[in-house]
Parts: C-alpha cells; structure tokens; sequence
C-alpha cells in the first residue's frame, strides 16, 4: 500500500518477512489507531508486544570478520554476534500487531519508540482489549500508557518492585549446586 | 493470605463514560471491571465473595473477586498473575533450540501447538525449508493437540455443571490420544517432537494403525457425549442464553478460536490466513450464532469432529511418504543423525557446535500465529542474529478470553459464573505464562 | 516365626498400627491444581489409572477435609501464601506430595518469579520427579507414602523444620 504517509503521525514504513511495520510517533499514536481502524479496517487488535532494546548489540562482533582491533579474548568466540546489527533509535518499543477480519486476513505492525520515562498514550477507548495487554506491558517493562483506566500491575504481586523483563532486571532464581556439600 | 491495596497509578476518565459504540455490553469504564452500579453501591446490601485462587472450578488459578446482590452477580474483578513463570525472561536466556522446551508448558492443555507457533517463527527468520512429511506430521500432531484440549475442556467444565460423568469418559479418550503422542515422542505431555527444519526423530511404523484405530472410535466417541449432553434439558437449562457475547464485542475484545466463532464471527486462520498444508485439507469451519455458553460447546465439539477427519486426511498423505525426509538438510541447524556421529568428523562438529553454542538465526522481529484450540496463539520473536532470541512474546489466546469475563457476566447469577468462566477455556499457565 | 506374623495369624494388633492402616485406606487428596501436572492428577481419578483402588478417589475441595496435598505444578511466590494458607486449614496428620520437577527444585524456572522448591514453604514427605511426571510415577509416590505412614514413619512436619 502506497498511502501510508496519510496515517497520522507517520514516521516509516518497513517490509521484512513478509510482514508490515509502520512506525508512527507515540505523541499521535490514538489519531493513528483510530485510522487503521476505521480507515484501513483494522478492527482486531490480536497483542501488543513491548520489547526492551538495552544493550542491543553490546556483545559486540567476535571473531575477526569485521572488527578493527580484532578478536576480544575477554569474549568468548561463542559469546558474540557475527555481524553488529542494525541499531535501534530508542531503548522500548511497542508492537501493536493488528488484523483485519478479510480475505488474505492483512497484519500490520505499528510500532512505537520510546526511551525510558517517556509516555504513550491508550488505546483501550480504540481497542478495549488493550486493557489487559497495556497492564501487562506496565507490570513487565514499566511503561507508562497515559490515559488507561486502571493502570495496576497484573501479573507480578502489587507491592513488587521493579520490572522484570527489562534487560537490566536480573533474571533471579537460585544458582543451581550439584552436591550436598555446602 | 494479606492482599495488598489496589494501588491505581492513573486514573483519569469519568466512571462511567459512553459506551465504545452503540449497543455494547462491554463495561463503559474499565472493559475487564464489571463495576457495581451506584444505585446499589449505596444500599450497603452487596456481598463481595473471593473467588479462588484455589478453587475447584477456576480451572487452575484465577481469582475472580464477585460483588453479589443476592444471587445475582452485579460486580467482577478478576485477578491473575498466580501462576506467573515468567516464561519469557527464562527463554532470553537459553539458545533457540533449547528455547523450543518452553513453549508447551504454556498451554498445557495444547502444547503441540505452543510449540508450533515458536518453531514455525525460528523457521520464518530461517527461511527453511521443512519437508513435506514434517508439515504434514506437524499437523497431524496439532489436530490431535486439539482434540486432546477440547476433550479436558469438556470433561471439566461438563464436571463444574454437575455432569460428572462427562470426566471420566473424555479423559478415557484423552489417554487414548496421549497414547499416541507416546508412541511418537516418547512422553506422555510436552513431546518437544517440533525441531526448527522438522520433526524429532521420524514417525515409527506402529503409529499409523493405532491412528487409524483411534480415528474410527473417535467419532463413536463424540456422539457418546452428544448424546449426553446436546439435549438434556439441565444442560440447556444452564446453558443456554448464559454469558452473551455479540459479535462486535468479542472482535472490539479481541477473542479468538471457539469464543469468537460461536459468536457468529466465521474466522478460522486454518483456513483463512492457511500455514502448514491447512489449504490442501478439506474441513469445515463450525459457526453458531447466539455467543452463549452452549454455542460454545456446540462449536468445540463440531471442532473435534473435523479435527479427526483432518487427522484422516494427514494420515492418507502421511502413508505415501515412507522413508522421506522427515527434517531439513541443513547442517547449520539441524542436528546430524545420531549414526554419522561415529563415522563423520564433521557431523561431530556440527554437533558439538550446536548442542554448545545453539544456531545463530538472522536478525528481525517476526509475529507468527496458530489457530489454537483456544484461538489465535502469536508468537512475536525478536533476534540479534545471536544465539540465544533477544526477546520472545506470546499472544496467549485464554489471557484475552478472560478479559471478556465481564462483558458476559451481565445480569449473570452466581450458579451461572461458573458455566460461564468455564466456557472461556482459559488454562491459567497460559493467561500468567 | 517373627512377631510381624504372630500378628498376621492371631489378627492382633497395636492401636498405632491399626490407625496407620486405617489412615493408608482413605487417604484424601485437596483438590489443589497447579499446571501441568494437575492434568495428569487428574488423570488418576480416570478410568484406566482409578486411584479409588486406594480409596483415595474422593478429591476434597476443602482442605479442612482433606489428609493429603498435592502440590502439582509450579509455583510462583504469588501463589505461595495461599499454598501455605492451604496447608495451614489441613487438619493434622497431614501429608505433602510434591509432584514434578517445578514443585521439587523449580525445575526448567530458574527464575525470579517460582519459588524454587515447594519445601521452602511447606514440609514435603514425597517428592515424584519428572516433568510433568506419568500418573504411574504420582501413584508410585502414594504408594511410598502409604508404606511410610504404615512404617510409622511421622509425617514431615514432625521431622523437618520449615522456614516460616
């Protein structure tokens, strides 16, 4: 489709797999929702997919394919990336993966960036089941969506501290001791 | 058990605003909160009962919080998070083919096709190939993977209205599918018989038979309990006109699979956005109009119905197939068989790297979806082009169920909460993952 | 001939054993559903694995009826007060099965959200492994259990300590 710039606040377009991302700017994120579905006929909202890009492409390269001062041994050969990957402009982005109930059934992503204490707003007046997505999205990374009725933690317990899928959020648990010897 | 207060970080719109559009029965406020209405808020006559997290009918362990006037429910608030894993943290941390284990601990009702959904997204980043015995292997697996979740789900939510019986007869025919996923992979639950190229290991020669067996007692089996259920007068006395869902509702509330067709909602993506070898099948799409509790059962139980004739048709290609490739050639990614190991170096190699270091997929984000036995089951993957997913996120079709709670809850009685939350089908280590 | 059997053919008995029998012979499960594993309790109450051979069919909903809880399946430190309220309403003796790998040890969750073992919280007398582990594997954890308390083996709580 050609007529992508018309959504409200468009940022980009992006083809990979297959699939269609079109980035908008979180500040017009509603005009853009309301757009796709009503518009475009985008009625069904299936997840809204928060990811956490801290650290992205911090292993670095290993090996000696595209590296100036060569191998790291501090890194181990396994431990690295083979090629850096394409950097990302913000730490967060939400995916807003939506469906229209047609024939071929079109996906379209649209995708939000946002940097750590920066808003977005709701879409539960657009698509109410946000609601539950949104509180996940608020429990497991922090992010505040403006305007969301009842913005509480759903999953981890309310007086938990910290959210536990961001990248700096360690993953716990117990280290694992193979003997009874202590 | 101390519960904290509710702590509300915003709370900006009116308590009662206009509804979404005209006619909706979705909660104006808050669509998940069926609120107590102010008129009956204030007479100081409502009962709040705690509802779970251990109670023998919320499958598993939802807490409904119920506001009761009388027998009638006038407020719901569901709470989950009981049996959060944190799957997806966990998954960040293995290599991609370890990761494949996670999945069907999600849904363990259908766990072939938790599995599905992630290795088909493996393979999407890929670009592999998979043979054509394993699509079709794959498939088999999945029809059966649903049949195995309706069967509980009937046993079950039949056993929370009083129809006991119903239990013991569909987890007698849910050993008799278990028996098969044993027969191919080795374990009872959680088969991990998905790699990403293929299958495990190929099927052996005795599956075939004893599927065929099952493929002519299943459909003895299913008019069994039609025969007890679809007429008797207390099954439709509870539930029929129970826990209305029109069909704007459930789309505006994003339900999906058996929820959203027995609302007159004629969506399948077996059929209409076809993965797997769905379009070389012939099967029918059950829908039912009325998006109560009983077109809920009606359409699962029509659903198993041509899920045993798909797993026919897969087991009439499957025949011609003896001796094909059941795994993609492509040593990068799939293991080497087990016998080369001890006559090639470079099997060894390939091996080794794998098991150690796991297969490096492409950098991107792809979303892929499976229709469920609970609807649509997504699998949004993001890689760095390491070894290990950057981030794995899943689109649990029962999380979205149980938001519809209150929307069907209108003017519902206590008796009838059960019906209803049963119908659902939500399995809680997927809602909580 | 051994006492055991001077017993067996006089058809004496102590009061100790005659209630340790006793107890073996209708010992009451709570209905306490977790994950995976739940299924596959479930699945002993079915046709082909009938736990009523034991007398132990009748799954109580109450846990003030109930001897023996079954923690089946994962728990996460949300659902550990609960757990612990649970076992607390059970009237003594009281028993705990621990079913599969997550309930032992936390098994594949090493993580911030399951509590890795459910003995941290509750004495456990059996632990059945396995992920999740067959309906033979649960029943070969009873049938453990109901040698031990005929041994006159004391239930766990009497013999471990749990931290609080």
């Amino acid at each position: 489709m050609n007529d992508w710039p018309r959504v409200p606040g468009f940022v980009e377009t992006k083809e990979a797999y297959g699939e269609t991302t079109l980035v908008v700017e979180p500040a017009e994120l509603v005009e853009a929702a309301t757009y796709v579905r009503d518009e475009l006929g985008f009625r069904f909202l299936s997840d809204i997919s928060p990811a956490d890009y801290l650290g992205w492409g911090g292993k670095g390269v290993s090996g000696y394919i595209g590296t100036a001062t060569g191998r790291d041994l501090n890194l181990p050969m396994t431990q690295g990336l083979q090629t850096l990957p394409t950097l990302k402009p913000k730490r967060f982005s939400v995916s807003y993966h939506v469906l229209a109930l047609r024939e071929e059934a079109p996906r379209l992503r649209l995708q939000v960036w946002l940097d750590d204490g920066e808003h977005v707003p709701s879409v539960v007046r657009v698509w109410p089941t946000a609601d539950w997505h949104e509180r996940e999205a608020f429990d497991m990374f922090g992010i505040v969506f403006d305007g969301h009725p009842n913005l509480v933690r759903i999953l981890m317990e309310d007086d938990w501290e910290g959210h536990p899928l961001r990248k700096d959020y360690p993953i716990g648990g117990e280290p694992v001791r193979f003997s009874d010897a202590e | 058990m101390t519960i904290a207060p509710e702590r509300r970080a915003t709370r900006t719109w009116p308590i009662v605003g206009p509804p979404i559009y005209e006619g909706s029965r979705i909660p104006a406020n808050i669509p998940t909160i069926l609120e107590v209405p102010r008129e009956l808020a204030n007479l100081d006559d409502i009962l709040p009962v705690n509802f779970g997290p251990n109670h023998p009918s919320t499958h598993g362990v939802l807490r409904l919080v119920v506001d009761l006037d009388g027998e009638r429910v006038v407020g719901l608030r569901a709470v989950i998070g009981y049996l959060h894993t944190g799957f997806e943290k966990n998954m960040e941390q293995k290599t991609w083919w370890k990761a494949i284990t996670y999945p069907p601990r999600m849904d363990y009702l259908a766990f072939q096709l938790n599995e599905l959904a992630f290795v088909l997204a493996i393979e999407k980043l890929l670009a592999l190939e998979v043979p054509e015995k394993a699509t079709w292997m794959r498939q088999l697996m999945s029809e059966l993977s649903r049949i195995h979740s309706h069967l509980i789900w009937l046993g079950t939510a039949a056993l929370e209205i009083g129809a006991i019986s119903l239990l013991f007869y569909c987890f007698r025919d849910r050993d008799a599918v278990l028996d098969l996923f044993e027969l191919v992979g080795g374990q009872r639950m959680h088969t991990r018989y998905f790699q990403a190229g293929g299958l495990a290991e190929d099927i052996p020669d005795g599956f075939y038979p004893e599927a065929r067996t099952f493929c002519e007692y299943m459909p003895k089996a299913i008019d069994e309990y039609e025969a007890l259920l679809t007429r008797n007068p207390i099954w439709l006395e509870r539930t029929q006109g129970i826990g209305l869902l029109s069909a704007d509702d459930a789309i505006a509330l994003g339900q999906s699979g058996p929820v959203l067709r027995a609302s007159g909602v004629d969506w399948d993506l077996r059929r209409d956005e076809p993965y797997l070898a769905y379009d070389q099948v012939d099967f029918r799409v059950p829908v039912y109009e009325n998006g109560d509790v009983y077109d809920r059962y009606r359409v699962r139980v029509d659903e198993m119905r041509e899920s045993v004739r798909i797993v026919e048709q897969c087991l009439n290609r499957l025949d011609r197939m003896n001796g094909k490739p059941w795994i993609a050639d492509d040593r990068k990614v799939v293991l080497p068989p087990r016998e080369e190991l001890h006559t090639s170096m470079e099997s060894l190699i390939h091996h080794f790297k794998i098991v150690t270091e796991g297969y490096r997929v492409p950098e991107g984000e792809v979303y892929v979806c499976v229709e469920s036995a609970r609807g649509e089951f997504g699998c949004y993957v993001v890689s760095d082009g390491g070894p290990k997913p950057w981030r794995v996120k899943f689109r649990a079709p029962s999380f979205v169920a149980l938001e519809a709670t209150a929307t069907c809850m209108h003017e519902a009685l206590v008796a009838d909460l059960i019906a209803i939350v049963g119908s659902l089908d939500t399995v809680m280590g997927e809602v909580d993952r | 001939m051994s006492a055991d059997e001077l017993e067996q053919y006089l058809g004496i008995t102590t009061l100790m054993r005659a209630v340790a029998w006793a107890q073996t012979k209708s010992m009451w499960p709570d209905q306490f559903g977790l994950s995976c594993c739940a299924m596959e309790m479930i699945a002993i109450v079915g046709p082909r694995y009938d736990i009523a051979r034991f007398g132990m069919e009748a799954f109580r909903a109450s846990p003030r009826q109930a001897d023996l809880l079954i923690v089946s399946g994962r728990v996460a430190h949300k659902m550990a007060a609960p757990l612990r309220q649970i076992y607390d309403q059970m009237l003594e003796p009281k028993w705990v099965i621990a079913m599969g790998a997550c309930a032992s040890s936390g098994g594949m969750f090493n993580n911030y959200t399951v509590l890795q073992g459910v003995d941290k919280i509750v004495p456990v007398d059996v632990y059945v492994p396995f992920c999740p582990p067959r309906p033979e594997a649960l029943m070969e954890g009873i049938i453990r259990l109901h040698e031990a308390v005929q041994a006159g083996i004391p239930p766990a709580y009497e013999r471990r300590a749990v931290a609080t």
